[in-house]
């Protein structure tokens, strides 16, 4: 039996009036490619929040390795204003991490929206995400008495640059970079963070098709080199179809099917909801 | 002799401006750091109350019989001493404050920079702040000699700070200050954990406003309560803004010209001044702050990031260098 990594139980995330994620219960396990998909708004992103300790749901519990990573159920106001299910199954439980703590636990994650530190070198992005393994005090660090660490450090940052095919660019200030080659560099820091599950959020959105492919096959290609777990968000049904094992599929919040490509591909209600609706 | 305290005075700015420099890391995401002032006024109080000579202290605290204290300390360990008490009320201060989002700690750094002013000044403080009255006959920069001269004091101070948050910032925790800078969010998603972070760099901050408190101190050769007032932070906060937010030697740079500007260069502009029978307008005193202003006007108008924006005078050179040999490959 394969290990979960990460399970979603009856995650209900509301903003004021606004039920983004309705009762999302999902389950990834150990080295499986699974692609969260549906249309704009449907709450994917809000998903990924969740998880790593953006949000803290509204109700559900999120846990990571079995170990519970976030859970919350309907306080104060929300008890009236709640308008998800199973408001009294994860009563008493309430389990808030700041996004820090998850990285630290070894989810790793990219932005839809790009996200990397705009004053700084493509190099230096890399290198920053090194920093929460580090074993250096303030002290230390300033007197460069870390230098091993930070030799490193330097070696493995500039090393993930090469992976992601950056290597010649990461002098270049990260903005300045096109948006394909920004994209990957979101994920060489990511993984610079030494994760064991990798969220991808959108990885291709802005890509052409053949960069979409070479995407598609780096993410298998990493996925085995580091031995990870990829929850991937994605819009490209060619890239989804290709390199999942499993799909979920949401619509308003709510999961409205699960399953292999081939399930998908012929589930009516996914065709009618998204596949059918998009020009995909 | 009167050549030699001005150079004195830049130096000594420099070095508070300085001081200030540690807080652009937190600028943006923290808010700025309003309370430079009181920061400084703590570590010129610790300075001077620890090094007052044991024989002065009768005349000093003659109003509360000679004070409690009853010990001197040795110059460095009252200078470190400075910057690590300014450094612990920082660490107190952000404790709370620094767990909330937006400008909190500006409106809370204020606070503590006008109550603490009031606070050295209570009479039950008197055997040891003197009250409101001065503090005197401490080591000042014109009886601490290093080989013999009283010039290098002041360099050496000013040449180890700068060497100090170069090393920060160029350590790993400069580089994470420098992420949550840039994009809060992101450092946390990173695994920068911004609490911890912010309350270290704003912590690291005040030590050097405590440290450059002293050293203010040790310039003027007495301290007052009441001549640490916002307008001094404000001085520091526009020498880091004209200077480049993040650049040290931006910031240098801008406080010599600051220096230069306000106390030799426009000094003229105060003296009535007659060419011929040409009675020149304007020339009269406080006309010097007028042109002063109008000129700090004109850079942060036209050089929205400061003299030098994010860059290093020693890293223009280099990315010329670079530019140019990835121009010839
Ligand atoms: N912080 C927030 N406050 C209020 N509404 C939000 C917030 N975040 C997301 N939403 C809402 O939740 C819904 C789902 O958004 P999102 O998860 O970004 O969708 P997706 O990623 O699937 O396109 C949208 O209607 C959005 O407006
Ligand atoms: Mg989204």
């Amino acid at each position: 039996m394969s290990e979960s990594v990460l399970r979603l139980e009856n995650i209900t995330m509301q903003f004021g009036g606004v039920v983004a994620i309705n009762d999302l219960t999902m389950h990834i396990d150990q080295g499986e490619i699974v692609a969260l998909i549906g249309p704009n708004g449907a709450g994917k992103t809000t998903a990924f929040n969740c998880v790593t300790g953006v949000y803290e749901p509204t109700n559900g519990a999120v846990y990571f390795h079995d170990k519970l990573i976030a859970a919350g159920h309907p306080q104060g106001k929300m008890k009236r204003m709640y308008a998800g299910t199973n408001a009294d199954k994860f009563v008493g439980m309430k389990v808030s991490l700041t996004p820090d703590r998850i990285t630290h636990m070894g989810i790793a994650r990219t932005f839809q929206n790009i996200r990397l530190f705009k004053s700084q070198t493509a190099f230096e992005n890399v290198l920053i995400a090194t920093h929460l393994r580090r074993t250096s005090n303030i002290f230390t660090a300033a007197f460069h008495l870390n230098y091993k660490e930070e030799k490193r450090n330097r070696d493995r940052a500039m090393e993930l640059l090469g992976i992601v095919g950056l290597a010649d660019v990461a002098e270049e200030k990260a903005t300045s970079l096109p948006y394909g080659m920004q994209r990957r560099l979101e994920i060489a820091r990511a993984l610079a963070t030494q994760p064991t599950l990798l969220l991808l959020d959108e990885p291709a959105a802005g890509m052409n098709p053949q960069e979409t492919i070479d995407l598609g096959l780096f993410i298998q290609r990493i996925k085995e080199k580091f031995g990870l777990t990829v929850f991937v968000i994605e819009h490209h049904m060619d890239l989804v179809m290709g390199i999942s094992d499993r799909i979920y599929v949401v619509e308003f919040g709510k999961l409205i099917a699960e399953g292999t490509p081939h399930e998908i591909q012929n589930n009516q209600a996914v065709i009618d909801a998204y596949l059918g609706g998009n020009d995909e | 002799m009167r050549k030699m305290s001005k150079l004195r005075l830049g130096v000594c700015l420099t070095v508070v401006a300085l001081l200030y420099f540690g807080a652009w890391y937190a600028e943006k995401s923290m808010g700025a750091n309003l309370g430079q002032a009181g920061f400084m006024l703590v570590g010129a109080y610790v300075y001077a109350v620890f090094t007052i000579p044991l024989k002065k202290h009768a005349a000093v605290y003659q109003y509360y019989n000679g004070g409690i204290i009853q010990f001197e300390l040795p110059l460095i360990v009252a200078l470190l001493l400075a910057g690590i008490v300014a450094a612990l009320l920082a660490a107190l201060i952000g404790l709370p404050v620094l767990r909330l989002k937006s400008d909190y700690l500006a409106i809370a750094t204020l606070g503590f920079a006008e109550i603490i002013r009031a606070v050295v000044q209570w009479d039950s403080l008197g055997p040891i702040t003197n009250g409101s009255n001065l503090l005197k006959t401490y080591p000042t920069f014109n009886n601490t000699k290093i080989f013999g001269t009283t010039v290098l004091f002041p360099f050496i101070v000013s040449g180890v700070c700068i060497a100090l948050i170069l090393l920060i910032i160029n350590s790993t925790y400069g580089r994470a200050f420098k992420a949550i800078r840039d994009d809060e969010v992101a450092a946390e998603a990173m695994g920068v954990n911004l609490f911890h972070h912010k309350e270290l760099s704003f912590v690291i901050s005040c030590f050097f406003a405590g440290i450059g408190g002293a050293l203010l101190a040790m310039f003027q050769g007495t301290v007052q309560a009441n001549s640490f007032k916002s307008a001094m932070t404000y001085d520091v906060l526009l020498m880091v803004v004209i200077g480049g937010m993040g650049s040290v030697s931006g910031s240098v740079i801008a406080s010599f010209l600051y220096i230069a500007c306000s106390e030799w260069w426009l000094r003229f502009l105060d003296n009535p001044l007659t060419i011929g029978s040409f009675n020149v307008p304007l020339l009269r005193s406080g006309f010097r702050m007028v042109v002063f202003s109008a000129v700090i006007m004109v850079v942060v108008l036209f050089f929205r990031r400061g003299i030098m924006g994010d860059k290093e005078l020693w890293n223009i050179g280099m990315r010329r260098q670079k530019a140019g040999r990835r121009a010839r490959k």
